[in-house]
């Protein structure tokens, strides 16, 4: 499949990257800014996402509320999030849109107002995201098991924890902005219908001479404790269970996913065949890989009434331990054939590519084409994921159960 | 883009957009059946169906459908609705005819008892997986409360009672009479093959019996009429927020007052730059806070959903029936309906782009009404919507007026 890939990097360090998608006539732009939930700070969890929430809320000429009307006057969609790793602000729109959206989006990076007056609203509303998740099991069992997971303060929660939010102030927001929101590290990502030496231009234009101080580091903490069982009053026990894999940079990555999706990535897959097809023991069981950029883990998941959760957490467990030496090439041509019908229905899509170039770019300094990916999947044999489970055995489960009653944990994964 | 139609002898209407230069096919069976179309005994039958239709069939396990639709990396699931089920697949176009022959097969399913016993687990826990997340069973309970006397009333899952008390028998029964050829749509979108499609249709589908299915809609004098307000409590002490879902009168999937209800509920209550967003949610107050429109071919209403502090909740809703009644009296103004015009326009023409997006704009629309709109004839819609008309919407459907309003959650502080 012909693609059209472009990427450039500015003075600055900021990164512009494009893919053009005919037939579109939309365009998704997304700015990846390097001011992710893994800069909060001790004491300070949701400190990215408050300021996040406060640069939305008034830059350059714009009110908090001329910024909203001005991109929904002009039919964007747009969306902004915090991540582990960025503070990312993003829209979909159609193509001819594109020109007067670039300037708001510039505005939000280099010019938020940051102003007394919007500090409560928006830290009311972070605290009320914050106890809607609490509501979500679901939710809330696998950010436990991140924390279990990943070294502090990669496993923390980028939504926060309220005890800290509440203490936050603005000159720590305007701290935080001022050192992380920041070119060096930028991602700027387009794709659909797209120009793109004139869209280098305007966006050249807006953020070229942005200029910021030197690279912040982060110092890695310790991991949680193997097991943690978290009291919830409800029908429902929830389990998630993760171990080491390598990250999505490593070259052995898609030997891991692929093992994975073997494992629990479809409708045939191992454990949604054997604990819901077979047993019937839940609605939703799931694995998959899960991947930061020096970080990555497997990951499974689910959630089923209390009295029949050890049954599923045990099926689970055996199913993780019977997957060496087991591997069937049918289950391998099946990854392989999902793997490609959703590259490829990505390119439908101007939003996915704008999020999958940019992350690629994260991870790998580079985009891989289509063809490259398409490639890596190809080139998977059985005998090379054989290869990997047999060096990468599951020696560090983590595990979370979240319900009325804790649930017995095995010692170990065994085949 | 271009559009086909063919009605086989039995009554299955096949019918396809065709979009030039799409990278994928998205294909569907609308099952013109749902939970309205239920009785007591078969409550959560439409739904159970639904994932019964995935244990195989007399010749085909159901570990065979799941293996098969890997193999052809389909993106394949299944939905039931109030008024519909839908069985979809997005393949790549070379997978077209595999993915059509394998839906159309499952359309017969064996429907075996043992299969039947399994999954009747499986059904009994997605119940108890919605029954402990927000918003914790107040939708349903609203629907029942506001719908009370009519089929619209019953929920899709059933309860744990009714699907532990259905027998298989009645299922295949109601498998019969509803999965009939006359009563179904074969829909395809993107990249279609059109004259393999009906070819593939006649193939598994032409011996297929019609049986001239009984009318779906009731008597005027059966509607809800919201005459009477209603408020209703579900008691969750451990939540961290309370859940408000509150229904009102509004035009039907036949009334031309629906389109600008839904632009309406742009303006009053969309999850960002409407009225109930700058007032509530801005400000903090509430976790959620919007309105949406639903229609069906003979009902329709208005409904609001709000989560908020426990101790909010009354005052919360109080001002959001004030802001209503504000709207009724003071109308909109020409930069709202411009702004909310702009927005479904956005969002008409990027769902557009993707042909899995696009199948169920375009079957569902067939479904129920016999017609097709193409992208273009929905952005039209958009754009000849009037402000007269919107304030005619807001005269006519009284959305300050009487209402069926449940809360769940732990009412500390509340009345309720």
């Amino acid at each position: 499949m012909k693609q059209s890939l472009f990427s450039v990097t500015l003075d600055n360090g900021i990164v512009l990257l494009g893919e053009d998608l005919p037939g579109l006539e939309s365009v998704a732009i997304a700015f990846h800014t390097p001011a992710g939930a893994v800069h909060d700070g001790p004491g300070r969890c949701g400190l990215a996402t408050l300021s996040g929430e406060m640069m939305l809320r008034g830059a350059g000429d714009r009110s908090s509320r001329e910024i909203v009307e001005s991109l929904e006057g002009a039919g964007i969609q747009w969306s902004q999030a915090v991540s582990t790793s960025h503070a990312s602000f993003a829209g979909a729109m159609v193509a001819r849109q594109l020109p007067e959206a670039l300037p708001i989006y510039a505005d939000i990076l280099r010019r938020p107002r940051l102003e007394a007056d919007q500090l409560e609203s928006a830290r009311q509303m972070v605290l009320q995201n914050l106890a809607g998740t609490e509501d979500d099991p679901a939710h809330r069992a696998m950010s436990a098991l991140r924390q279990l997971h990943y070294p502090a303060p990669w496993g923390m929660p980028s939504e926060g924890i309220s005890t800290q939010v509440e203490e936050l102030d603005l000159t720590a927001i305007r701290g935080f902005v001022a050192a992380h929101v920041r070119p060096a590290g930028t991602i700027i990502a387009i794709a659909g219908r797209i120009d793109w030496p004139d869209f280098v231009r305007r966006i050249t234009a807006l953020v070229g001479d942005w200029q910021a101080g030197p690279a912040p580091t982060v110092q890695a903490g310790p991991r949680g404790p193997r097991f943690r069982h978290v009291s919830h009053d409800a029908q429902q026990t929830h389990i998630a269970l993760a171990w080491s894999a390598p990250p999505y940079r490593s070259d052995d990555s898609y030997e891991a996913t692929a093992a994975l999706a073997i494992l629990g990535g479809g409708s045939s897959a191992r454990l949604f065949t054997e604990v819901r097809e077979r047993r019937g023991l839940c609605y939703s069981v799931s694995a998959g890989y899960q991947t930061l950029r020096d970080h990555a883990a497997a990951v499974c998941y689910s959630g089923t009434s209390a009295a029949r959760a050890q049954e599923t957490l045990d099926v689970m467990v055996a199913e993780i331990g019977r997957l060496p030496g087991t591997i069937q090439s049918e289950e391998l041509d099946r990854v392989k054939a999902r793997a490609k019908s959703g590259l490829v229905m990505q390119q439908e899509s101007s939003a996915a590519r704008a999020g999958a170039i940019a992350r690629q770019w994260y991870h790998l300094g580079a985009v891989r084409t289509l063809a490259d990916e398409l490639a890596r999947y190809d080139r998977l044999t059985v005998s090379t994921i054989e290869a990997w489970l047999a060096a990468h055995p599951v020696r560090d489960l983590s595990v979370v159960s979240l319900g009325r009653e804790p649930l017995e944990v095995p010692d170990a994964v065994s085949a | 883009m271009q559009f086909r139609h063919e009605r086989l002898p039995n009554g299955l209407d096949v019918i396809a957009e065709i979009t030039d230069g799409a990278l994928s096919t998205s294909v569907g069976f609308f099952v013109k059946t749902g939970a309205r179309d239920e009785t007591d005994a078969l409550w959560g039958a439409s739904h159970f169906l639904e994932h019964m239709v995935f244990k195989g069939t007399h010749d085909l396990s159901g570990d065979e459908i799941n293996r098969r639709f890997d193999w052809m990396g389909a993106a394949a699931n299944a939905f039931t609705s109030e008024e519909d089920t839908v069985y979809h697949a997005a393949v790549l176009p070379e997978q077209q005819h595999e993915a059509v022959s394998l839906l159309t097969r499952m359309m017969r399913p064996a429907l075996r008892d043992e299969d039947f016993q399994t999954e009747k687990l499986v059904i009994l826990e997605e119940i108890r997986m919605y029954d402990d997340q927000p918003p914790f069973g107040a939708d349903d309970r609203c629907r029942a409360a506001f719908f009370a006397g009519h089929p619209l009333a019953r929920s899709v899952l059933g309860t744990v009672d009714s699907i532990t008390a259905l027998p298989v028998d009645a299922m295949r029964d109601y498998h019969r009479r509803r999965y009939a050829p006359d009563n179904i749509v074969l829909a395809a979108t993107g990249a279609v093959d059109f004259a393999a499609l009906v070819e593939t249709a006649r193939r598994h589908c032409g011996d297929w019996e019609p049986q001239a299915a009984a009318p779906r809609t009731v008597p005027a004098t059966a509607h809800p009429d919201g005459g009477r307000p209603i408020v209703e409590s579900i008691t969750r002490p451990g939540a961290a927020l309370e859940y408000a879902v509150r229904m009102s009168a509004g035009p039907d999937g036949s009334d031309d007052d629906r389109y600008p209800a839904k632009l309406l509920a742009v303006i009053l209550g969309d999850e960002s730059g409407s009225r109930l967003y700058w007032s509530l949610v801005d400000s903090g107050e509430a976790e959620h806070a919007s309105l949406h429109h639903h229609d069906y071919l003979d009902a329709g209403f208005f409904a609001t959903q709000l989560s908020c502090d426990a101790t909010d909740v009354e005052s919360l809703l109080a001002r959001i029936v004030a802001c209503y009644a504000d709207a009724a009296r003071q109308g909109i103004t020409a930069a709202e309906l411009g702004q909310a015009r702009n927005k479904l326009a956005g969002r008409v023409v990027l769902a557009g782009e993707r042909p899995r997006r696009r199948l169920f704009g375009v079957g569902l629309e067939w479904a129920h009404t016999g017609r097709y709109r193409s992208v273009a004839d929905d952005l039209a819609i958009v754009e000849s919507i009037s402000l007269d008309h919107v304030h005619h919407v807001l005269d006519r459907w009284p959305l300050d007026g009487p209402a069926a309003t449940v809360l769940a959650g732990p009412h500390t502080g509340t009345s309720a």
